[in-house]
């Protein structure tokens, strides 16, 4: 079973708004715009169909508000919600931001280290795979929107929910793509 | 100050995870500790005893409300349940012996075998392993006492000390893992009276772990590192090849890697949607501009739908509409059966607007469509 039904519903209405939008606004775009429009809608409809209540996509919408290019669109696909969400997206931006500056102070601060004693070879081990657990996870806070003000556990959460949206993004994608290009081949 | 267990959940689908990881990520931990507690063994069966009731409180009481996190993942549902109720399955008590233990000390009979477990019996002996290490600063303290009167008194006091553990940690995330901890002592409080007669209890054995339970950060820590793990196996479920993949690197490997390529195949859809947008441009506009701004606000699919119909009309030639099984609500077979231009082709629409087999007419379409949306 795949990503539940009405979340799809949700995302399909609001991406054809952003879409009609899209194509009403601008007249000469080029394909990479377009291509970058029609993505932004996307994201942005995945996001809204959420409705800010997961952090990535706060922080997705946050970011998308940022631009003011796009203001109107991200406008437009949030709805009526627009401004409590933007102001929601916006404020946990914020607080993020100074979390994970707080964080940092206090990571510098804390010379404190337990010592476990462990034999050598034990302790070589856990430490290499520490370090590789720490880098991927680098790695996976950069690819989730808003990944870097979390801790692993919610991280690791907003992963699970972002993998789902995305795959319900995708589906819908997939299916108006190849309906209008079945349709353009007419 | 009780520790109830409801009062420091933040969300009620977390609890199941929490209450996972609480149960299940022990058990990586604790194969590699040796254990010590040869003249605390009759105290420690005893306690399990009381554990395992408690753990069955702990799994109905997140049962119902479960459902806002796991509902979103509808599959995974069926695995974190089937993860909950593998434990749950079992009211009646459950023996688990020492196969858990490597060096299987088994030190009491095993009277309650009642059913077979069908998670892995490591589950409860973990629990009343971690509450056992959690208590552990309990014990030192309470050795040779009688266990009914003096684990009471002691199991309360350690509720406050387990209590003010982790203050530097998290607020919420590390409060219920407390929480349950603290509950559970609670819990075997009520439980030690019931211990005689013990007919509903299961039966496990504890080992105590050395050495580390006596640290409050390294209590917080472990029951951070098992929502984690919990989390983990939510994931490992739900990414296609992670399970068999043992390691935190390599799934988080995995994971990444599906990531990115779900990110990579939005990129392509929209290049694809870019490149064949000129004519859906066209057609929503005409389309606006024909169908009023009605249509607008609610009836997009109305507005989908006439988008496919004038390229018929326009073209003249019918198309037969492949059946995309997709899980809306009430999907019924698509209308359009005609003679054949495009046998794969697979509508968006037809998927979305789901229309009964017998309304034919173009015009009837759009209604019908708005209204099953």
């Amino acid at each position: 079973m795949g990503p539940p039904s009405s979340i799809k519903k949700k995302f399909l209405k609001k991406w054809i708004t952003g879409l009609q939008i899209c194509s009403s606004s601008k007249e000469n775009m080029s394909l990479f715009e377009r291509k970058k429009a029609i993505k932004l809608s996307a994201d942005v409809a995945m996001a809204s169909a959420r409705n800010a209540t997961t952090c990535w996509s706060r922080a997705l919408i946050a970011n998308a508000s940022k631009d003011d290019n796009n203001k109107i669109l991200v406008d437009h696909i949030l709805g009526t919600e627009s401004e409590r969400l933007k102001k929601a997206s916006i404020g946990s931006v914020m607080c993020n931001n100074k979390r994970v500056r707080s964080k940092k102070i206090l990571k510098k601060s804390c010379s404190f280290r337990r010592v476990k004693k462990m034999a050598p070879q034990m302790v070589l081990a856990s430490s290499i795979a520490k370090r590789l657990v720490k880098k991927r996870t680098l790695v996976l806070k950069s690819l989730v929107p808003g990944g870097e003000a979390m801790d692993e556990s919610s991280l690791i959460e907003e992963t699970l929910d972002y993998i789902i949206s995305l795959r319900a993004q995708i589906d819908v994608m997939r299916r108006l793509a190849n309906a209008s290009e079945h349709l353009n081949l007419k | 100050m009780v520790l109830a267990l409801d009062s420091h959940f933040r969300a009620s689908e977390f609890r199941i995870l929490r209450f996972l990881g609480f149960l299940e990520g022990i058990k990586a931990g604790t194969e590699f500790r040796s254990v010590n507690c040869g003249d605390k063994t009759q105290e420690i069966g005893v306690e399990s005893l009381q554990f395992g009731e408690e753990i069955q409180r702990l799994i109905s009481v997140p049962q119902e409300s479960g459902t806002s996190f796991t509902a979103l993942l509808e599959l995974p549902t069926t695995q974190a349940m089937k993860l909950l109720h593998s434990p749950e399955s079992h009211e009646t008590p459950v023996d688990l012996s020492g196969e858990v233990w490597s060096n299987g000390r088994i030190d009491r009979p095993k009277p309650y075998h009642s059913q077979s477990f069908t998670c892995p019996p490591t589950f409860l002996s973990n629990t009343a392993l971690l509450e056992h290490a959690s208590r552990f600063p309990l014990f030192a303290t309470t050795e040779n006492s009688p266990e009914t009167s003096s684990i009471p008194s002691n199991s309360s006091a350690n509720s406050h000390k387990v209590k003010q553990e982790p203050v530097d940690s998290d607020s919420n995330p590390d409060s219920s893992p407390i929480a349950l901890k603290g509950a559970t002592k609670k819990s075997k409080n009520v439980a030690n009276e019931a211990s005689e007669d013990g007919e509903k209890l299961p039966y496990v054995h504890v080992r105590a772990r050395r050495g580390q339970a006596t640290d409050s950060h390294s209590l917080a820590e472990r029951a951070r590192r098992e929502k984690i793990n919990a989390r983990m196996k939510l994931l490992q479920e739900l990414v296609p090849g992670c399970n068999k993949i043992s390691g935190t690197a390599m799934v988080l490997d995995e994971i990444i890697n599906h990531v990115q390529s779900l990110q990579r195949q939005v990129e392509l859809l929209s290049m694809r949607l870019a490149a064949v947008d000129p004519r859906i441009d066209f057609n929503l506009d005409s389309l606006l501009a024909a169908e009023s701004g009605s249509l607008m606000d609610s009836n997009f699919p109305g507005v989908v739908m006439p988008l496919m119909w004038p390229e018929e009309l326009v073209n003249g030639s019918r198309q037969q509409y492949q059946q995309q099984p997709w899980h809306f609500d009430g999907l019924h077979q698509p209308v359009c059966m005609r003679e054949e231009d495009n046998p794969n082709f697979i509508t968006l629409e037809n998927s979305l607007l789901s229309y009964d087999s017998s309304a034919n007419s173009a015009s009837l379409q759009p209604n019908q469509l708005k209204m099953e949306l």
